[in-house]
């Protein structure tokens, strides 16, 4: 008997990702996930672009992790041009970066995690059958939006974040009230806790390494080292020894490895690396859903971003405090130091989007403008690691009926959260 | 060009919301027009937003608004370049297909959403424009740039009928 699950454009993932896997005769003939996105060649654009442009074409890579995109290139052009960002652009930095993270975790969380174990298959019921539920996620996403908006001076894909600071500042009052509403928002975050702590998560566990960043006093989502489960921690100039990017046939992304076959980056990453740095009602969080470190099954990805809602609206609270008791001074950007006639500045800029590590690696020439980029999409750190629990989990599951092999995969894929759209880049660029 | 059902744009407010990637050839139609409106001259009581790719997210941007006007690269099976004014009521939204837009979850998600949440403002309108390419670039098709000035001419005309 032959069973055979195609999966063509897994629905609720942005962009367009296969699943092929054939069963015949209780064993494993094929099992991929495709990729088959029209390539997007996002690094040529930046080629010969003012460094002062790149980031507000990054951040267009992709619909929802724009302010990350946009972070990643400020640190590449601001380590190349050596700036010294002041302390109140790093805290502004760090609370936009929240509001991003909590706007993805939500949606990813409530729109495309929780249809499928709410028995629903899709968000649009569940607005009918679980109103209330998704009524909190806009709540919440609503909340996050207006964080982002208030710093970086629009929803998505901000404006006001520049090269050594920002263009404009958040008022005390708007602080203020962010503030109260971030507070009054616990109550959804710990709705959110007990809505996923009650969730029949799937029994699948396979170990690999986890890479995410890592820095003293706090958990990293901004700048720090390349950090493995298994061991090592490596400064992030020297990025390309944890990608080591390849390509395979079937997938026009390319995919990464590091001291094991397969890596995985994103929320659970994070949470088996940086455990101890989280907000201790994170923590407390991790207890409800029946997590500690070392966790490894990766459809508690979703159940880690859980834990990162609370953290990150715990931790944005702290960071309003901060701003508020620092007072909030509206500051030029920090000078740029471009680099000497007939050479090339080189920069790299890390930090943990949502769905993990990304990078952005530039070179910058004397007038100023990109002679070299090369950026390392997350989602395509996860793909070699998502078909590994592909490839261990058909075995178990293949007496199941074909349907519910579909759903089990499908369930898989979407705990990853790729983001197939951003996720291919084939070409590689270098300067002349 | 194109429009001609009874007008539903009367009250106080207006959001205008383009959505699109214009890393996407003309995808960016919808961002574009926003950049174009800014350049103008609009009543108080209306308020501009690049959306990007708001996908499922669409229902929040839609709060304390009653009336809204959408404006996105919709594919029609047109000529890249013309374009349609739509009432809501017009239109089925094709949902988890690319018929009605072009990323995913597309605009027809977030509008069946709103829909299925009973948050669709009182008074929507999409304007959609054919596109010629969707393609990595920066850069409009000829098509649809010629296009532009008519469509914000249509939009600048809704705005002005709305009461201050």
């Amino acid at each position: 008997m032959t069973k055979r699950i195609d999966v063509h454009h897994v629905t609720r993932v942005e962009g367009h990702g296969n699943i092929v896997v054939e069963i015949s005769n209780g064993k494993m003939k094929e099992c991929r996930f495709e990729v088959v996105e029209t390539p997007r060649f996002f690094e040529a654009m930046l080629l010969g672009r003012p460094y002062i442009e790149a980031s507000h074409i990054t951040s267009r890579i992709c619909g929802i992790c724009s302010t990350g995109h946009t972070t990643a290139s400020l640190r590449a052009s601001e380590n190349a041009l050596r700036v010294e960002l002041s302390e109140q652009v790093q805290l502004l930095r760090k609370l936009v970066f929240h509001g991003e993270i909590l706007d993805s975790h939500v949606l990813h969380a409530y729109m495309l995690v929780a249809p499928d174990f709410l028995g629903v298959g899709s968000v649009i019921p569940l607005a009918t059958s679980h109103r209330e539920v998704v009524l909190r996620a806009l709540r919440m996403k609503k909340l996050a939006g207006d964080l982002c908006a208030a710093v970086a001076g629009r929803h998505t894909h901000p404006i006001a974040m520049t090269v050594g600071g920002f263009t404009h500042f958040p008022s005390h009052a708007e602080l203020k009230e962010l503030r109260q509403r971030l507070v009054d928002s616990r109550l959804d975050v710990e709705a959110t806790v007990e809505l996923f702590a009650g969730l029949p998560w799937p029994k699948f566990e396979r170990d690999t390494e986890y890479v995410s960043l890592s820095k003293p006093g706090e958990y990293a989502f901004i700048d720090g080292d390349i950090t493995s489960s298994d061991g090592p921690r490596i400064p992030a100039e020297r990025y390309k020894e944890v990608t080591n990017e390849y390509l395979v046939q079937h997938s026009s992304a390319k995919l990464t490895r590091h001291l094991r076959d397969t890596y995985m980056v994103g929320a659970l990453a994070r949470f088996n690396n940086n455990f101890a740095q989280l907000h201790p009602r994170a923590q407390a969080a991790a207890a409800k859903l029946g997590m500690k470190p070392k966790v490894t099954n990766p459809y508690l990805n979703s159940a880690a971003q859980v834990v990162e809602i609370v953290h990150c609206t715990e931790d944005a609270i702290l960071l309003i405090d901060q701003l508020l008791s620092r007072g909030i001074q509206p500051e030029k950007p920090a000078p740029v130091h471009l680099p000497e006639a007939v050479s090339e500045a080189t920069g790299v800029g890390v930090c943990e989007v949502p769905r993990g590590l990304l990078i952005h690696s530039y070179k910058i020439g004397e007038d100023g403008k990109l002679t070299g980029a090369d950026c390392i999409i997350t989602t395509n750190e996860n793909i070699a690691n998502l078909e590994a629990d592909m490839r261990s989990l058909v075995p178990q599951i293949m007496d199941k009926p074909t349907e519910a092999i579909r759903l089990d995969l499908e369930m898989l894929v979407r705990a990853y959260d790729p983001c197939i759209s951003c996720s291919v880049h084939v070409l590689k660029v270098k300067s002349k | 060009m194109q429009t001609s059902t009874p007008d539903k744009l009367d009250s106080q407010d207006l959001l205008v919301l383009g959505i699109g990637n214009p890393l996407m050839g003309d995808d960016g139609v919808g961002n574009r027009v926003i950049e174009l409106l800014a350049e103008r001259d609009l009543p108080p009581n209306v308020k501009i937003e690049d959306a990007g790719l708001p996908g499922w997210g669409l229902p929040a941007w839609f709060e304390g608004w009653s009336n809204v006007i959408l404006v996105d690269a919709v594919q029609m099976g047109r000529s890249p370049g013309s374009w349609r004014r739509f009432q809501t009521e017009e239109v089925q939204f094709v949902v988890e297909n690319d018929a009605l837009s072009l990323h995913q979850p597309d605009l027809a998600c977030g509008l069946a959403l709103a829909q299925a949440l009973e948050l669709l403002p009182d008074n929507l309108v999409l304007y959609g424009v054919e596109p010629a390419v969707v393609n990595p670039g920066e850069a409009l098709s000829p098509a649809v740039r010629h296009s532009l000035p008519d469509v914000v001419a249509s939009i600048l005309n809704d705005l002005e009928k709305i009461k201050v």
